[in-house]
């Protein structure tokens, strides 16, 4: 425990901080409606490093900071002033060829210096992981700066947003997006600040309309969202920035569906709770059907279900079934372990004891080939077994699968009888 | 072996102290500048390696560049012509160039094709390492295992054989001058090898953490031990657990050295090295892909001396 919070209080810290300037713009971003500016800007800076790079300058050194940020500025003036041109085009049409050209470009620079394609992945996938303290030194008096400075022109900003001010607005809100991007994507990669920008600036639009409160909401759910994807990727050994992406979307989803909750009124409550049990009686029918119908294919629902309680499969499964199952488990089991064994004994020898020779090297290869095999074999066996199985019972385990979604969402049935019973007084 | 080739083996063997290389190399060179063998290997190690055996007599290029990862290299259009052009064309295999398939598929030249006599696996004959018993698909009948063998100096014995064998095979004129530059070339590979396992004697079992499992040959020869991987599935980042493991395995087991390529990402290796105490070496995983690394010997000469200097040099 003191270990996980040793390596994820400065991680949590960044994702606060990245969370605190991430959901004011996200906000301004969705008032603008130019959600994938911050990819263009970032992919923008990219090429710039990678220019910086061309030119002889290392990496993390003044000279590429003042390109990236040179190359990001350039975007926002590109951006500032085509918003008013492109009233044919929808300005989200232009940011993304941005972003594909300027992907591109570095790609074409990076094939002539072939050590760049490291540059380039360093300044659009940073791992959150492994922020270090010096990092957050530098990127928080900047936000708090462009904080300020936001706050001082709120008015100014507000009115460029819905298009009565002048361009230079537009140039000091995406220049000002731009520098934070830039440092923003280094540290966390672009996958997560996106959802930074985003996720935590729709949630507050969804419970608020007063912008001071959203934002208040935006940040406690993207807190606690980064909380939860830090939690989840060290207690399931998941990789962090990939996890914190996937809990905001969760947090996202999670806020749309308890929205009606707000109201507190037992009507749309019970809509919501419809809603649900359609999906997934839905869900059950629509497996039923795909059981019948190809019972030897993946059965993505039952093999979740066997999966969380094995003891399922009892129930289709004749004692003989189960226990060539179970016999062929054991020894996929079994082989494994004597792969690893194997593997084990060659990895020790490079270092340890007598080195094994060639031939040695390649008896434990063969044998591994085969083991490999043999587990192989093992695991059809299983499926062979189970596909068996499931082929002979597979119209009563349909019919089950009809009855649950019938229990889970009775109005089905109540509304197909109505209906015949219409058709019949016709 | 044919009679004929040991007889030309143990001719080359009593020739090739006495006569050197360089002498018979200008002799040769008016007759050959026309009619260099073009020679188009996957990577820049088994460039150097054809070049240590084919001498004059070759006019090698690579396909994918020192510091490019080799197993997501998207190939150009150059490259097909290239190949159509290549007398012979010699890939690592292990499922290492994947992508050559396609090209030589596009190629649609036979004697290019896997099997042909201007086709080479390097990897033939090689006891290779971490067999996992998964075969990708048909023609890879091994199985896949680690691709990096060239990283131990003593399978440069078997790939130069391989080689040697093609160049034979397609140069038959030129075999004996292939064979005498061969053995020059083991000879001089020996005796370095000589002073790289005493220059790693002292590191031999000290643990050693890798950012990617890419060393498994190279410690297999020096006997070095890599205790954990950053990145213990490619292309997948280090879960905060496992990067705890390895933090708390590197204070137990008092690792100081933590090796990386100069493609793989710094920052982790940095971050490990920083909360633990220790020191980021970077090796070359490939010809060229660090300086002063041109060729296949040289690459041992900076590993070892950067391995070497980062155990003296740490606490």
């Amino acid at each position: 425990m003191t270990d996980a919070i040793a390596l994820l209080w400065l991680p949590l810290l960044a994702s606060i901080m990245l969370v605190g300037i991430h959901t004011y713009f996200g906000m301004q971003v969705l008032a603008r409606g130019v959600i994938f500016v911050d990819l263009a800007l970032a992919q923008l800076a990219a090429l710039g490093g990678t220019v910086a790079f061309m030119l002889g300058h290392p990496a993390q050194s003044t000279g590429t900071l003042a390109w990236s940020l040179g190359f990001a500025l350039l975007a926002a003036l590109l951006l500032a002033s085509t918003r008013r041109l492109s009233s044919r085009i929808p300005q989200e049409a232009l940011i993304g060829v941005i972003y594909v050209v300027a992907a591109a470009a570095s790609f074409l620079l990076v094939d002539k210096a072939p050590q760049g394609t490291e540059h380039i992945k360093q300044i659009l996938t940073g791992n959150i992981l492994t922020v270090g303290g010096g990092d957050l030194f530098t990127i928080a008096p900047l936000y708090a700066a462009i904080a300020f400075l936001h706050w001082l022109a709120r008015e100014r900003l507000a009115r460029s947003a819905s298009g009565t001010s002048s361009w230079l607005w537009d140039f000091f809100f995406f220049g000002s997006f731009g520098v934070v991007v830039t440092s923003s994507v280094a540290l966390a990669g672009v996958l997560l600040v996106f959802s930074f920008l985003i996720i935590p600036a729709a949630i507050g639009l969804l419970y608020a309309d007063r912008p001071v409160i959203q934002l208040v909401i935006g940040w406690i759910a993207g807190a606690a969202a980064s909380l939860a994807g830090l939690a989840a990727s060290y207690a399931w050994d998941l990789p962090t920035g990939a996890t914190m992406v996937c809990t905001f979307g969760l947090a996202l989803a999670c806020a749309g569906i308890l929205r009606p909750l707000r109201r507190r009124s037992m009507a749309s409550l019970k809509t919501a709770a419809g809603v649900l049990r359609g999906v997934v009686a839905l869900c059950l029918a629509a497996s039923a059907l795909w059981l019948t119908l190809a019972p030897r294919s993946d059965q993505p629902l039952l093999d979740s279900f066997e999966s969380l309680a094995p003891e399922l499969r009892a129930a289709y499964m004749s004692a003989s079934e189960r226990a060539v199952y179970d016999e062929a488990d054991v020894y996929a089991d079994r082989h494994r372990l004597q792969i690893e064994r194997l593997n084990t004994i060659e990895a020790n020898s490079r270092w340890q004891g007598r080195a094994l020779d060639d031939f040695e090297v390649r008896r434990i290869s063969s044998f591994l080939q085969s083991y490999g095999e043999m587990r192989k074999g093992e695991e059809f066996v299983k499926r062979e077994v189970r596909s068996r199985a499931r082929e002979r019972s597979r119209w009563w385990l349909g019919a089950t699968l009809v009855l649950l979604a019938l229990l889970t969402y009775p109005e089905a049935a109540v509304r197909a009888r109505r209906t015949l019973r219409v058709r019949r007084q016709l | 072996m044919t009679p004929r080739a040991a007889f030309a083996l143990l001719l080359a063997l009593l020739i090739a102290p006495a006569s050197p290389l360089a002498s018979d190399a200008t002799a040769a060179a008016p007759a050959v500048a026309a009619a260099r063998l073009r020679v188009v290997a996957t990577t820049t190690d088994l460039q150097s390696l054809v070049e240590a055996v084919g001498g004059e007599r070759v006019a090698v290029t690579h396909i994918v560049s020192p510091n490019q990862d080799p197993e997501d290299y998207q190939p150009r259009p150059q490259d097909l012509h290239r190949i159509k052009e290549a007398a012979l064309v010699v890939r690592i295999g292990v499922d290492y160039d994947l992508w050559l398939d396609r090209l030589l598929a596009q190629a649609d030249v036979p004697a290019l094709k896997r099997g042909g006599e201007r086709y080479v696996d390097a990897s033939l004959a090689i006891a290779l390492l971490d067999v996992r018993g998964s075969a990708v698909g048909p023609g890879h009948p091994h199985g896949s295992g680690n691709p990096h063998y060239w990283l131990d100096p003593s399978n440069a014995e078997i790939i130069t054989g391989t080689l040697l064998e093609a160049l034979a095979r397609i140069d038959a004129a030129n075999a004996r001058y292939y064979e005498r530059r061969r053995i020059a070339f083991l000879d001089r590979l020996k005796l370095r090898q000589q002073v790289w396992t005493q220059a790693l004697a002292s590191l031999q079992g000290v643990p050693l953490i890798a950012y990617h499992n890419n060393w498994a040959y190279f410690a297999r020869r020096f006997r070095l031990n890599f205790a954990g991987y950053i990145e213990a599935k490619p292309g997948v980042p280090p879960s905060p657990a496992h990067l705890a493991q390895l933090l708390a395995a590197m204070r137990t087991q008092g690792i100081r050295i933590i090796v990386r390529q100069p493609h793989e990402p710094e920052k982790n290796a940095r971050f490990l090295a920083e909360r633990a105490g220790g020191q980021v070496v970077t090796l070359a995983a490939s010809v060229g892909a660090v300086a002063g690394t041109g060729d296949y010997l040289s690459l041992f000469d900076h590993n070892v001396a950067a391995l070497a200097r980062g155990y003296s040099g740490s606490p």
